[in-house]
């Protein structure tokens, strides 16, 4: 048995926590209240319960002093207020990673500084396109589409790929697209540098700025104007080219350009 | 309301359910560990920390490589979001007399999420053998500092004064109060310093027509926050302190915030 001593510091370290988050009566009776006080009948609608069990989740609340009750309206005090908004965050952020929990959980994070990876929520409203056995190169057409309608262009590139930057001469020649940044690894560069047309029409292109890196890249990070996108490696090493996460909100631009930054200066704060 | 929007994830509450599972996750959150490691250092049994780790590792949430345990990345992710929160709920608890019975309106919502930006913050009280500590406690900032921004919901007899040397000194002032706080204040300012800073750029005051109810002085390299109570008075005697840069950032932030929205 774990000591009796033990035991209390673990209570007395983790009650709260888990007072609050295991029992979803407590839980709705915060969110209900969040927003305004309420008297007991329209407790009682909004949660669809019976009057006894939300009098006793008042009742334990009111005596941890998260609620209080003024003439017959129960309202949130002020530590109630403060609980309830990070309980909120907290479910907020955890439901925004679920969305694309098979995305993240398939794939190798470790390119991904920690402190980005705890902001995984800004990336609430991006998707994921995935390459079917009926279109193999679905997520790639689909990147392709992306980038022939921007300006500019952020890349992070970890892979030697002449599809894709056959592709991004052709726009810059187009002249649709003004300019690309690329951040790439010494080994990659090298083997672009030694392609003649890439070299001629890419590296040495005046719409185009290098920064190299002897950083070990390990995703593929896209940022222009209207969009970021996406893809990362499998757990094995393996670059996976049929999927990509696209994002096009704001919260999404402000972790991508985060995270562009970050390897850019090569100071990963890992 | 969106209620089902608001449902615990069942692997939140999986996590969150056992104290001694937290201990263990915020234990490998820290770094990976072997089984004895996390017994030596925690003091749970063997048999508990063992069995607690086979349903973590059954339910993919830590991995297993020779002898050592690590969280999976996306575990890691969703720990530090609960560990976050707990820290929101140790604030709660450390600053209880701060914050119990006292009015946290003029804290907007993006403040109260940011809320731990203020854990190594010290709780300043009064007692009675040391009535004026929390006034002494910013009045010795005063005395030091070469800038202020702050937001007064009363005067101190000593705040004139302290606010002239500043300015004597060339350093720079930006206040929110309201109109009587401001003749109080200001009218006990040497006229001609007073003119002088205001023609250099280094004092600027909002004059409000309501009353801010918040107290929030930020000088140098120190934060000073205050609160009013719920019957509507000033609460004179404890205010939360701290020199730490994530809750200087944090009460620059709120000062912003309150002189958009009161302006």
């Amino acid at each position: 048995m774990t000591s009796a001593k033990t035991k209390e510091q673990l209570n007395m370290e983790f009650k709260g926590v888990k007072y609050i988050l295991t029992s979803s009566m407590r839980t709705k009776l915060l969110i209900s209240l969040y927003d305004n006080s309420k008297n007991l009948d329209e407790i009682r609608n909004n949660l669809k319960k019976p009057s006894a069990t939300i009098l006793h989740g008042l009742k334990e609340l009111e005596e941890v002093n998260l609620v209080k009750k003024n003439q017959k309206y129960y309202e949130l005090t002020s530590n109630g207020y403060i609980l309830t908004t990070n309980m909120i965050k907290l479910i907020d952020n955890w439901y925004s990673i679920d969305k694309n929990k098979i995305f993240w959980d398939s794939h190798d994070l470790t390119g991904i500084p920690e402190s980005l990876l705890n902001k995984l929520y800004l990336l609430k409203d991006s998707q994921y396109i995935t390459s079917t056995t009926k279109d193999l190169s679905n997520a790639f057409n689909y990147y392709i589409n992306l980038i022939s309608e921007v300006k500019n262009l952020n890349i992070i590139l970890p892979i030697y790929s002449e599809k894709h930057l056959k592709y991004i001469i052709q726009f810059l020649k187009d002249e649709k697209l003004k300019h690309v940044n690329f951040v790439i690894n010494e080994k990659i560069l090298r083997t672009i540098k030694k392609n003649e047309f890439l070299n001629k029409n890419l590296i040495k292109s005046n719409k185009v700025t290098i920064k190299e890196t002897e950083n070990d890249l390990k995703l593929f990070l896209t940022i222009s104007e209207s969009f970021m996108s996406l893809s990362l490696f499998f757990k094995d090493g393996y670059y996976d080219d049929s999927q990509i996460l696209v994002d096009k909100s704001i919260d999404g631009k402000k972790w991508s350009q985060a995270l562009f930054n970050t390897l850019n200066n090569g100071d990963e704060n890992k | 309301m969106e209620e089902n929007n608001y449902n615990i994830n069942k692997k939140l509450i999986f996590l969150a359910k056992s104290e001694i599972r937290l201990k263990i996750l915020t234990e490998l959150k820290e770094k990976p560990q072997t089984l004895n490691e996390i017994v030596k250092k925690t003091n749970i049994t063997y048999s508990s920390v063992s069995s607690n780790l086979n349903k973590l590792e059954f339910n993919k949430h830590v991995i297993k490589d020779n002898k050592t345990y690590e969280l999976t990345p996306m575990t890691k992710i969703y720990i530090n979001h609960l560990i976050e929160f707990k820290k929101s709920m140790d604030i709660i608890k450390n600053f209880n007399n701060f914050w119990n019975k006292h009015n946290i309106d003029y804290i907007n919502n993006e403040s109260i999420e940011n809320i731990n930006d203020l854990y190594e913050s010290k709780l300043i009280e009064t007692n009675p053998t040391d009535i004026y500590k929390t006034h002494n406690t910013v009045k010795n900032q005063l005395i030091d500092s070469k800038s202020l921004k702050a937001i007064l919901p009363y005067v101190h007899p000593e705040y004139p004064k302290l606010l002239e040397q500043i300015l004597i000194n060339d350093g720079n002032i930006e206040l929110i109060l309201n109109k009587t706080i401001y003749k109080g204040l200001l009218g006990n300012i040497d006229k001609k310093t007073k003119h002088d800073s205001i023609k250099k750029g280094n004092l600027n005051v909002h004059i409000l027509n309501k009353d801010l109810n918040i107290y929030l002085a930020i000088c140098d390299d120190t934060m000073n926050l205050g609160l009013f109570k719920n019957d509507g008075s000033y609460d004179q005697n404890r205010i939360l302190s701290s020199k730490n840069k994530k809750s200087l950032n944090w009460a620059n932030e709120l000062f912003e915030t309150i002189k958009i929205e009161a302006i």
